[in-house]
This record gives structure tokens, C-alpha cells and sequence, in this order.
């Protein structure tokens, strides 16, 4: 019995390191990637995965039924909370005009925002919506 | 007995290194990031690795002492990157790295 908490152990230590080692790889990618948008895409996905990792190797550590549910309750909140603050940095970047547009594969988005600008040409007479400025 | 808790010890201690470091390369990208989001980018991650911070040292000393700092972090760490996005990064302009063609929408 004693065995297979020792094994349990040792699983715990090998996802904190592992963890630690994501955190880490997302923080160098985000050192060295050269935009807003590619720095967003290195920082969120090896936080949570690294941070989820890291919860999982605590739990498997502690093994109390408290700590357990606490551990649950601090992923639950960082998968809550990380899609909006990388949502709202994303849009933010867009409209103030930070985001190369030419290498952009697709952009959905410019369709969205700069539909009342009509420079490319009379594709829909301009003055039947009502325009915002 | 002692051979794997020292390979606990080795791994454990290897994970706090690592997160030290990872919060060292992020003081650098929030000292010369290029504008204010960049900056609630890494303030983002930050909060991040410092939950994961605590939680290298909670499973090291199989505490469960720190766990509603953790908590916190992870319920209110991305108020200041929102907050940044929303209402400072409006009136920033670090540099213009397009042509502002589209300037004409109104804010």
C-alpha cells in the first residue's frame, strides 16, 4: 500500500514539473514572439494547460477531499477567466490598430467593423443604414 | 524509501526554478513590452505563474495553506489585463504599424 503511495507521489512531481516546464515554454514564446496577437496565442493556452497540470500534481500530493475541491474550484476559475481577458486584449488590439492586417489569413472581423467606411467601392449606397457618426 | 522522495525533491525543486524563471522573462516582456497591451498580456500570465508558483511550493511542502491566495489570483488575475484592454489601451498609441486608413470610424 505504502508502494502505491509512492507512486503517487512521484506522479504528483512529475505533473508539477511538467507543468512548471509548459508555464515555462509559454513564457519564452511569449519573449520572443513579435506581435500582439501571437503573443496572446503563446500566453493562454501553456498557462492553463501548465497551470492545470500543476493543480493535478497538487491534487495527486495532497489527496485530501478539502483540498481537492479547492484545487477543482482554482482551474474552474482560471478556465472561466483566461478566455475573456484574451478576448477583450484581441479586440482592444484590433481596433487600435495593432494587428498587421496584410498577414492575416482571415479576417472576419474587418467585415464586421469596416462595413460603413465604403472605400473600396459602391457595393450598397451608404445612406440607407443609419451610420453612427 | 529514500531514492524516490529524492527524485520528488530533484523534480519539485526543478518546477520552482523553472516558474522563477518564467517570472523573471515575464519583468522583462512588462518592462519593454511595446504598448499597454503586451503588458496586460504578460500581467495576465503573470498572475498565472504565480498561482502555479504556489502551487510547486504547496505540493513541495504538502501544505494547503496558500490555496485561497491561489484562489483569489484565479478569480480576480485577469481584472487588471481587462482593465487595461478597456480603458488604457484606447488612448495609447505606442506606434503606428499601419496606415491609418481606417481612422474614420468613430470610437
Amino acid at each position: 500500500m505504502n508502494v502505491w503511495l509512492q507512486i503517487t507521489d512521484t506522479a504528483g512531481a512529475v505533473l508539477v514539473f511538467l507543468g512548471a516546464a509548459i508555464c515555462l515554454l509559454g513564457v519564452v514564446g511569449m519573449v520572443k514572439l513579435p506581435d500582439v496577437l501571437s503573443r496572446s496565442h503563446a500566453a493562454t493556452k501553456p498557462q492553463t494547460l501548465g497551470l492545470l497540470l500543476v493543480l493535478a500534481g497538487v491534487a495527486l500530493r495532497l489527496r485530501s477531499g478539502m483540498d481537492l475541491a479547492t484545487l477543482v474550484l482554482i482551474g474552474f476559475f482560471q478556465l472561466m477567466t483566461s478566455p475573456v481577458a484574451a478576448h477583450l486584449v484581441a479586440r482592444s488590439a484590433y481596433r487600435t490598430g495593432q494587428v498587421e492586417r496584410g498577414e492575416l489569413l482571415f479576417d472576419d472581423l474587418d467585415a464586421q467593423l469596416s462595413e460603413p467606411r465604403r472605400e473600396p467601392g459602391p457595393a450598397r449606397e451608404p445612406d440607407t443604414g443609419p451610420e453612427r457618426d | 524509501m529514500s531514492g524516490p522522495e529524492t527524485v520528488d525533491r530533484v523534480l519539485m525543486t526543478a518546477a520552482v526554478v523553472f516558474v522563477v524563471v518564467a517570472g523573471a522573462l515575464l519583468l522583462f516582456r512588462i518592462s519593454r513590452g511595446p504598448s499597454m497591451l503586451d503588458r496586460a498580456i504578460a500581467l495576465d500570465v503573470f498572475a498565472a505563474v504565480v498561482i502555479a508558483g504556489l502551487g510547486a511550493k504547496s505540493a513541495f511542502a504538502r501544505d494547503p495553506f496558500y490555496f485561497p491566495i491561489m484562489l483569489v489570483l484565479a478569480f480576480l488575475g485577469f481584472t487588471g489585463s481587462v482593465g487595461i484592454a478597456r480603458f488604457i489601451a484606447v488612448r495609447d498609441k505606442p506606434l503606428p504599424r499601419r496606415k491609418p486608413a481606417g481612422k474614420e470610424e468613430s470610437k
